[in-house]
């Protein structure tokens, strides 16, 4: 009865990590560029109850959270009409160099001009390889080309590096919309071809905020019922110490 | 009379097993592709009781209780719409085969992901097979025909834990389940029935109880007041 106890509270823990990974996806529902986390459950090992017979009965030990990785499905496009918004349409992301050094991807398209006309991210991320725009350049006469071109008027200033990995549901989330290729996702390669930039428009997240409702209030009443479970098995104890009076 | 008592604690026993599972099935009431147990509960041997003079039989006793056999439901469930392109559910009859370190295993939770050399693995990380025994290669577009995965009908199907079950795959094509990309098939746990069993559950192993302090009381007045003399 003791492995009831264990049972029902590490499925309470499960649900709870759910309830954890879905606010999450809700707070970052108008985050650009954000990617929703897929987290499914697992049930454990389960033990043979009384002999070890080879079919016997088995009891198992409740559930466990496991990550599915994150789901880089499209996001939908918003236009801005700002001219160094950018989305990226299909598998790819921009490389950036974080404040700290370290090289990172994104999906982030909001690009800003620093003090020394470098485009950077919202969040200060430079674009690698850097664009520098002239000082003489207005940022709003800057042209983006679907393939990462920048123009300005008939000067070509740079362009911006599509990259992708092999497998995206790897890479290591760092805040500030930014990932790090790990050893799981495999390293940055040039993004296929089929991926294109839209110019004066940003990626919304792509959160359901009606799914992660639904998942929510599931995750909300599988904890609540598996909390009577615990009280049940609370309530057998006080039984059994009944028995001696 | 002190063969109750033995009786009455064996079915406190069996009801402690049927806690455990249903705290199972609730634990994993959000589990996809999980499959609830029931468990079967059985009593030991009769006793054959006779008259000690005349050697007339006055009935059969049962002498306790036990728990025969955890039973797992394997009937399918109802899938929902996920949109995940790596996310596929059986409709119908049917398992996954997976490829693990203990051999091939089966699971009806279709919640995949791709592995760094770009296969189709389960969350755990082992490899998903398609038809023929061969792993599966996700696509450019990160999605997998999901005709191309493998579905085997078990004749012996036993939970293994980790969304895994064991068995021998019946013969080919014996299966009609079909794949759905897209979906996952609901948890198997019914909240309701989990609920009620725990309560029928409960109250049983209460009985228990008041029949084991039943015949405490019973035999300290046996064994005090019989016999006593001006009361």
């Amino acid at each position: 009865m003791l492995e009831g106890l264990n049972t029902a509270a590490a499925g309470m823990a499960a649900q709870q990590q759910r309830i954890d990974a879905v606010a999450n996806d809700l707070a970052n529902a108008n985050t650009t560029g954000y990617k929703h986390v897929r987290v499914g459950f697992r049930d454990l090992v389960y033990t043979q109850t009384g002999r070890a017979s080879a079919q016997g009965p088995q009891t198992g030990a409740g559930a466990a959270a496991v990550d599915a990785g994150r789901a880089f499905s499209q996001g939908t496009l918003q236009r801005t009409e700002q001219p160094l918004d950018v989305a990226i349409q299909g598998e790819g992301f921009l490389r950036v160099r974080l404040p700290d050094g370290t090289a990172a991807l994104t999906r982030d398209g909001s690009l800003h001009v620093d003090g020394t006309g470098r485009l950077v991210t919202s969040t200060g991320g430079i674009v690698q390889p850097a664009v520098t725009l002239p000082a003489d350049v207005d940022p709003s006469r800057v042209e983006i080309a679907q393939d990462g071109t920048v123009r300005a008027g008939d000067r070509a200033l740079g362009r911006l590096d599509l990259v992708s990995v092999r497998s995206p549901q790897r890479l290591q989330a760092v805040g500030d919309n930014a990932f790090l290729p790990t050893a799981e996702s495999g390293a940055p390669r040039p993004a296929p071809a089929t991926t294109t930039l839209t110019q004066g428009a940003l990626e919304a997240s792509n959160t359901d905020v009606a799914d992660a409702m639904v998942s929510m209030i599931e995750s909300q009443r599988a904890f609540q019922l598996t909390s009577k479970a615990i009280q049940t098995a609370d309530q057998m104890w006080e039984i059994a110490n009944g028995v001696k009076r | 009379m002190d063969r109750g008592l033995y009786i009455a604690a064996s079915g406190m026993l069996a009801e402690q097993i049927r806690q455990d599972q249903i705290a199972n099935d609730l634990a994993n009431s959000a589990t996809p592709g999980y499959k609830s147990d029931r468990t079967a509960q059985r009593q030991f041997g009769d006793l054959l009781l006779a008259n000690s003079t005349s050697g007339a039989t006055v009935g059969s006793q049962s002498t306790a209780v036990q728990v025969d056999a955890i039973e797992t439901d394997f009937t399918p469930k109802a899938s929902r719409e996920t949109g995940e392109p790596l996310d596929f559910a059986i409709t119908g009859t049917g398992f996954f085969s997976v490829q693990t370190e203990q051999g091939v295993r089966y699971t009806r939770n279709g919640q995949f992901t791709v592995s760094p050399q770009g296969l189709l693995v389960t969350a755990q990380g082992d490899p998903v097979l398609g038809r023929g025994g061969r792993t599966l290669q996700v696509g450019a577009d990160g999605r997998v025909d999901p005709r191309a995965l493998d579905v085997v009908e078990l004749t012996n199907p036993r939970k293994a834990g980790d969304n895994l079950v064991a068995g021998a795959p019946a013969a080919a094509g014996a299966t009609t389940g079909q794949v759905r990309a897209g979906a996952l098939e609901a948890s198997g746990a019914d909240a309701a029935r989990a609920m009620v069993d725990m309560i029928a559950s409960l109250r049983s192993f209460e009985a228990g109880q008041r029949v084991i302090t039943t015949i405490d009381s019973t035999l300290e007045k046996a064994a005090n007041n019989v016999g006593r003399v001006g009361v």
